[in-house]
């Protein structure tokens, strides 16, 4: 680089850089009022999850049953999955865009992968917090309801599963954010994306039986029933389903999910409906395959991102 | 020469709309260095090139030294972090500025710090100073999204200066201002330059332009008409002088000894003002006030109106469109 007359200043960590953006963007998002919104019904519907045993066991006199499996088997649904990474990224690049507030952002000397990168963090951050958060208060109102509770070590790994079905749909957001440059476009793009996904699935699984194609999608994917010693269990072998399909595999590491498809014949003028087997797959394969998919798919959105955050250019 | 801008043959392109043709801007060091076109004209997309929010198509540029976007010896990655640096030395506000509402000023004041590498100390030491400089003091730790338009402006000034910078970009920066606040923005941008910083003003308003600044560029159609001093570029057109006289009590002795004077081309009376055309450009206050005063008239004022940067404008942008001057 030609340095004829050079006036460069010391380059400052970039560490510090990049930490100034995590702050900026953090800063941010706990001060939306949609995410605090989201934070409160989440908190509820898990206060909802303890309390409604106790008021059922005083209308009815009956005494509330154990459940030792509480807290392995506690996971936010996929719905609450996308809401949480709609709240948290949808503003994220496609709102500074709009506002013009990425002209001030941009001309300080922080990269755009700086950026970009210090707004992950900053996403993940605050989704970690408050899944931990939830995650903590809902198992203790679980275990003061249903006694104490067996596998606590294996929570760690059902939060970490969460956040990174969660992560799967903040990649999607982003991208269509950073390509839109618009919030509700990119608002819209995930929430087709999200129902269109989940509606297909049920209509696919009911019309051509629980294809494995569908486990390669984001989202639900596939339904299926494992045997365990326990009984048996729901079993989604799709991407919003990571936390709790790790904590199955490794309390059943050789179990296996059976599939069935819906059958429904005519006889006479009245259709039957059954359940037919389909195929069976190790709980292995269903869970290493939807956190591969996972990353995959979420490198990808996340590339794409990069490369349109990276190259737009700033008109107004 | 030293230079804080040098840009050579740049052009930016939207589809077929050329923003900027070929532009060759030459900014000194420590000057205040005044940026004048009409609307469309190309400023705000050149200003945008240089703080590396827009690539242009063709050309180089060169700011502080260091050469942007046509860099071809830095690697990819490296290459993006080298432009990232170049951002250290130069505080830009942008046209109307816009901040998030989320954050308040001495938050947001706080993190750009922090962007530009200032330590928590030296934040510490700056913020308060620069509130102070902007006149936002007290209101400092309101959010950004109850600040008026004319403090977002003053925040944006003060987000510009945190870092020390070497060169100063301002993009209108009185644009939303009241009177008030316009002539404060003068004396901020004056005092900028005092501590031996280069301020690149791109304005609309000429009269501002005239106070503030050392050295002018004038676009037109992403075209540099002009560029050089002030005075220089004042000087470019030497049409005729307008001599404005007062004088105690006129008479019509006065107006038609005036009115022979071989250099006046007519005298136009109101009250106790005369105005005289001049057929030059030359001062001619000594010729003309002999003969009042020997005429009996007693002089109580008298100022020569020349051309000024809106004439010299004015007469450049039509030029160029091909009109004739009003």
């Amino acid at each position: 680089m030609n340095t004829r007359t050079s006036t460069r200043r010391r380059r400052p960590s970039w560490f510090i850089r990049f930490w100034a953006v995590v702050r900026y963007e953090m800063l941010w998002n706990i001060r939306k009022k949609k995410f605090l919104g989201l934070v409160i019904v989440a908190f509820a519907l898990a206060t909802l999850i303890w309390v409604l045993p106790i008021v059922s066991s005083n209308a009815t006199d009956q005494p509330i049953e154990a459940d030792p499996d509480f807290a392995v088997n506690f996971a936010i649904p996929g719905i609450g999955l996308f809401l949480f990474a709609l709240i948290t990224a949808m503003n994220s690049f496609s709102s500074e865009f709009e506002s013009g507030t990425v002209v001030p952002l941009l001309t300080k000397p922080v990269s755009r992968t700086m950026v970009f990168l210090g707004k992950l963090l900053a996403a993940l951050i605050i989704i970690l917090f408050t899944y931990t958060i939830l995650f903590v208060y809902g198992i203790i109102g679980g275990t003061l309801v249903y006694g104490s509770q067996n596998n606590l070590h294996l929570v760690p790994i059902g939060l970490f599963g969460n956040i990174l079905s969660t992560f799967l749909w903040v990649a999607i957001i982003i991208a269509a954010g950073t390509l839109s440059k618009s919030t509700i476009i990119s608002a819209l793009v995930a929430f087709g994306l999200f129902f269109g996904l989940l509606f297909a699935v049920q209509i696919i699984s009911v019309l051509a039986g629980p294809s494995p194609i569908l486990n390669y999608v984001p989202g639900s994917g596939a339904s299926g029933k494992m045997m365990t010693p326990q009984g048996q269990i729901d079993i989604g072998a799709g991407t919003d389903n990571i936390g709790v399909n790790m904590i199955n595999y490794v309390l059943y590491p050789s179990a296996n999910v059976d599939f069935n498809m819906t059958r429904i014949e005519l006889q006479g003028n009245q259709p039957l409906i059954t359940q037919v087997f389909a195929y069976s797959e190790p709980i292995s394969l269903i869970t290493s395959r939807s956190v591969v998919t996972t990353i995959v798919y979420t490198i990808v959105f996340l590339f794409i991102a990069w490369i349109a955050f990276k190259w737009a250019q700033i008109l107004e | 020469m030293d230079l804080a801008i040098e840009t050579n043959g740049l052009t930016k392109k939207y589809g077929s709309l050329t923003a900027v043709n070929r532009l060759d801007l030459r900014v000194k060091r420590k000057t205040i260095h005044g940026f004048l076109g009409p609307n469309g004209a190309g400023k705000t997309t050149t200003i945008k090139i240089l703080v590396g929010l827009l690539k242009p198509n063709e050309g180089t540029v060169r700011v502080l030294g260091q050469e942007l976007h046509g860099d071809k010896t830095a690697g990819f990655l490296n290459s993006f972090y080298e432009q990232a640096d170049s951002r250290l030395s130069i505080g830009y506000m942008p046209e109307l500025p816009k901040f998030p509402k989320h954050l308040k000023g001495s938050e947001l004041l706080d993190i750009y710090g922090q962007m530009y590498g200032m330590t928590q100390q030296h934040r510490n030491e700056q913020i308060p100073k620069l509130i102070e400089l902007v006149g936002l003091k007290g209101r400092e730790n309101d959010l950004i999204g109850k600040y008026s338009k004319g403090m977002q402006q003053r925040i944006g000034i003060a987000q510009t200066l945190l870092n020390n910078p070497e060169l100063v970009i301002l993009d209108e920066p009185s644009l939303g201002l009241d009177p008030v606040g316009m002539v404060e923005v003068r004396e901020v941008v004056k005092e900028i330059a005092k501590e031996g910083r280069t301020v690149l003003v791109s304005s609309h308003l000429l009269f501002e332009v005239e106070q503030i600044c050392t050295d002018v560029t004038i676009i037109n159609r992403g075209t540099a008409l002009v560029s050089d001093t002030l005075q220089r570029v004042s000087g470019l057109i030497e049409g005729p002088a307008m001599l404005h006289v007062e004088v105690a009590k006129t008479s019509d002795k006065i107006v038609n000894a005036v009115k022979k004077l071989p250099s006046v081309t007519s005298v136009v009376q109101t009250g106790n003002t005369l105005r005289i055309q001049m057929k030059t450009h030359e001062d001619t206050r000594a010729q003309v006030s002999q003969e009042i005063t020997m005429s009996g008239g007693i002089i109580i004022g008298m100022s020569q109106k020349t051309s000024n940067l809106e004439d010299v404008f004015i007469q450049l942008i039509h030029k160029d469109q091909g009109e004739k001057p009003r």
